[in-house]
């Protein structure tokens, strides 16, 4: 665990600046930016300051007890229902519904670093497309080209690798630094790839190929998805950010504190945020001003959790939208085995991508648009390899199936098929009326089933992976079944970004329509999914935040 | 990370519905200390920490079912068990009386087909596999063949996969790094300079 040593340690009653409520992959990199710019700052995360001294390859501990998800001071439970005429029940066993790590760092800290950046039409799919009845389809109220510079610096001030494709946006600058290098996986899928005719590109990936602002160059231990780093080069706003931070001397970081009310008073300003500190007593720390970047869950829960008599259906939610629109991308797995060895668990997820099916084409009948990447997903580690990554229809225990483990762990590899979502209200974030966790908060329950067309989307992907695998020469190939998504780790949406304050709850620079002092950013924000990897996204519109809310501050604005 | 949901809800359904909630209850420090005490029993021989010398006789015969003993060991002598031990005790000890139920009725149902013998571990290999397979989709079952895993496959802390024999089964060479070329697909393109790795202690 992190000493703090270094950081300003501002009394509880001392008006900060800026209170920012989560330190993942928005929350890290405004207080980066707003320390930087001379402001007072407190972080409040809820999990443990863990550093990468902190992270171990132990599987057991990580991927199946949930050791960087787990609430740390107690039982925080969820519950899902696919439809609002279901009742939700209590996921417990299971990777919860709303999967998200706890910790400085948040949710970049375990994530697997895919940073493809929205193209163009991303944010203005609506204008391009028409209107798409009974959903939330809309534009953006920025365009790419406002993003770009904020993509930019992303790239270069957090670390990504990557090389341009023929697919991707125009950029200002290139990427910082070269693609990694490229696996057994990513050579078989760029073979197969292009005997379809498609063009495969080197996957960008907020992971270091080389050493990069006093961080080291990944050594290929191959824990990345799921695990914390080892040794910073995954671009973690952990490694990236929090540093920088601390380093102002103006930010300081409280892990073991979780956020269950803002306050606000009478003129509709958020005056404190009251918290549960490690040792489970209740604060409130005072604040100019406050920004939420909880994730897409946390964020919708806390404001609903807020409700005043001024504002009876939770803080910033006179739209009545709070928590609507979740969008998780829907994803889809095919597996395949190769004669030889991969060896795959060595080395970054994702060497080779292909977006030749990003744009939406009428022709495929639906809605929607993907990408697809190769990567060794279920065989990265052993148990779960043993778990899911053996061919179906077999024994699953017995002689012939340690003849199996033997023989496909490291001969396997999949292609995943990421796609869009559309934006809906039934599927959404809300408390749930009868389960609370320990400290008697409602739960998070989230109601979730993903719209036609994308599974459509996702089945026309997995064809697509079925041919590359068979063009590139597997020995076999199998699929694991499309359906809708019951765990969500890409939580968007749910506080929509719009101009008009019935349809949105943040505007066009993240301040709440409702609320003059409060801004949220994470992937609550977003108006659309893009194409199944948000964080490169999540992040450029924390940079861009910041530069507005710095703006705001200095003028008087807040 | 998404994890493929369909093959992952069928396990988790068995050995995940064990952990989480209870595993809240136990901190790293009380597991470290079971799994330290384990690995001191099994290597004084003092016996078992959670389970009974009789229990740990049936287990062995169980867990050698889901992976048998052929030209390389089998999960008993690989640990499953002493990792079973370390589980019960701690991470896992919700289940240990669904375990203990579930064995009690396996005993019932040997001795029903069985007449002359007296457990599960006295029958042959053959009778073994025939009976197992009309309980395998019991939660008994299924949850020994999540813990069979985890103990196959985990970190040697906890127990399991002595000496990395789980690992070297399935061919994962575990290192903290590595440079390409990674495997055979990738040597043509990396050239055919060897893989080097920092060799790791396993802890």
């Amino acid at each position: 665990m992190s000493t703090s040593e270094g950081q300003p340690k501002y009394s509880t009653r001392e008006e900060v600046d800026f209170v920012i409520i989560g330190s993942g992959a928005a929350g890290g990199v405004l207080a980066k930016e707003l320390s930087t710019n001379g402001f007072s700052v407190v972080v409040l995360e809820q999990g443990k300051y863990r550093t990468a001294a902190d992270f171990k390859h132990d599987e057991l501990d990580v991927l199946f007890n949930n050791e960087l998800l787990n609430h740390p001071g107690w039982n925080d439970p969820q519950t899902f229902r696919r439809f609002d005429t279901e009742t939700a029940v209590q996921i417990q066993g299971e990777p919860p519904p709303a999967y998200y790590a706890r910790g400085v760092g948040g949710s970049s800290v375990h994530f697997t670093a895919n940073y493809w950046r929205f193209h163009q039409s991303d944010f203005m799919e609506r204008s391009l497309l028409g209107p798409m009845e009974g959903t939330g389809f809309a534009d953006w109220p920025i365009s790419y080209e406002e993003m770009e510079p904020y993509y930019t610096k992303v790239e270069w001030e957090c670390g990504v690798s990557g090389q341009q494709g023929p697919f991707e946006a125009p950029r200002s600058r290139p990427y910082p630094l070269p693609p990694m290098p490229v696996k057994s996986s990513g050579v078989l899928f760029e073979k197969g790839a292009r005997v379809m005719g498609l063009h495969p590109q080197p996957a960008p990936l907020a992971i270091l190929s080389k050493p990069f602002n006093g961080r080291p160059a990944c050594v290929n231990c191959g824990f990345c998805m799921g695990f914390g780093c080892e040794v910073n080069a995954k671009s973690s706003t952990l490694a990236s950010m929090i540093p920088l931070a601390e380093a102002t001397g103006r930010c300081e970081i409280r892990p073991l504190s979780t956020v269950f009310r803002i306050q606000t008073n009478a003129a509709g300003r958020v005056t404190e945020v009251v918290y549960l500190d490690s040792a489970g007593q209740e604060q409130a720390q005072k604040t100019k001003a406050l920004i939420l970047s909880a994730n897409g869950a946390e964020t919708p829960r806390l404001l609903l959790l807020s409700e005043s008599s001024r504002s009876p259906n939770g803080l910033a939610n006179s739209s009545g939208i709070v928590g609507k629109y979740l969008m998780g991308n829907a994803h889809s797995v095919t597996q395949a085995a190769f004669e030889h060895p991969l060896n795959e668990y060595k080395g970054v997820q994702v060497t080779r991508i292909v977006h030749d099916f990003y744009e939406n084409d009428p022709a495929r009948g639906f809605y929607g648009g993907g990408g697809m990447d190769a990567r060794p997903f279920l065989d990265s580690t052993p148990i779960l390899s043993a778990l899911t990554g053996m061919p179906p229809g077999k024994p699953t225990w017995g002689p012939e199936y340690k003849q199996m483990l033997r023989h496909y762990f490291t001969r396997k590899m999949s292609v995943l098929g990421s796609t869009t979502s559309v934006p809906m209200a039934s599927n959404n974030i809300t408390l749930d009326p009868n389960l609370k966790d320990d400290k008697g908060r409602p739960a998070i329950r989230m109601t979730y089933m993903d719209h036609a067309d994308d599974l459509a989307m996702a089945t026309f992907l997995q064809d697509r992976a079925v041919e590359i695998l068979g063009a590139a020469g597997a020995a076999e190939i199998w699929r694991e079944p499309v359906s809708g998504g019951t765990v969500q780790a890409h939580l968007l949406g749910t506080c929509r970004m719009g101009n008009d304050p019935t349809t949105s709850v943040v505007d066009k620079y993240h301040r709440a329509h409702d609320v003059p002092n409060m801004f949220i950013c994470d992937g609550s924000s977003f108006v659309s999914s893009g194409r199944g990897q948000p964080t490169m996204t999540i992040q450029a519109l924390a940079f861009r935040a910041a530069d507005h809310i710095t703006r705001f501050a200095r003028n008087g604005e807040i | 990370m998404k994890i493929a949901k369909n093959s992952r809800r069928k396990f988790l359904k068995s050995g995940g519905s064990v952990l989480g909630a209870s595993w809240l209850a136990i901190n790293m420090p009380l597991l470290l200390s079971a799994a330290e005490t384990a690995v001191e029993n099994k290597n004084t021989g003092a016996g078992y920490a959670n389970i009974s010398l009789e229990e740990a006789i049936e287990l062995s015969a169980l867990v050698n079912q889901i992976i048998p003993a052929d030209e390389t060991p089998g999960a008993a002598e690989i640990g499953v068990v002493y990792f079973i031990d370390v589980a019960l005790g701690s991470f896992m000890s919700s289940v240990a009386p669904m375990l203990r139920q579930g064995l009690e009725e396996l005993q019932q149902s040997t001795k029903s087909a069985y007449p002359d013998k007296h457990s599960f571990s006295e029958l042959s290999f053959e009778q073994q596999t025939n009976l197992l397979k009309s309980i395998e989709d019991t939660p008994m079952f299924e949850t020994l063949h999540f813990m069979t895993l985890c103990g196959m496959f985990c970190l040697p802390r906890y127990s399991g996969n002595r000496e990395n024999a789980g690992w070297d089964l399935i061919g994962f060479d575990h290192r903290h790094a590595w440079q390409p070329p990674f495997g055979y697909y990738d040597a043509a393109v990396h050239g055919q300079a060897s893989a080097q790795g920092d060799e790791h202690e396993h802890v």
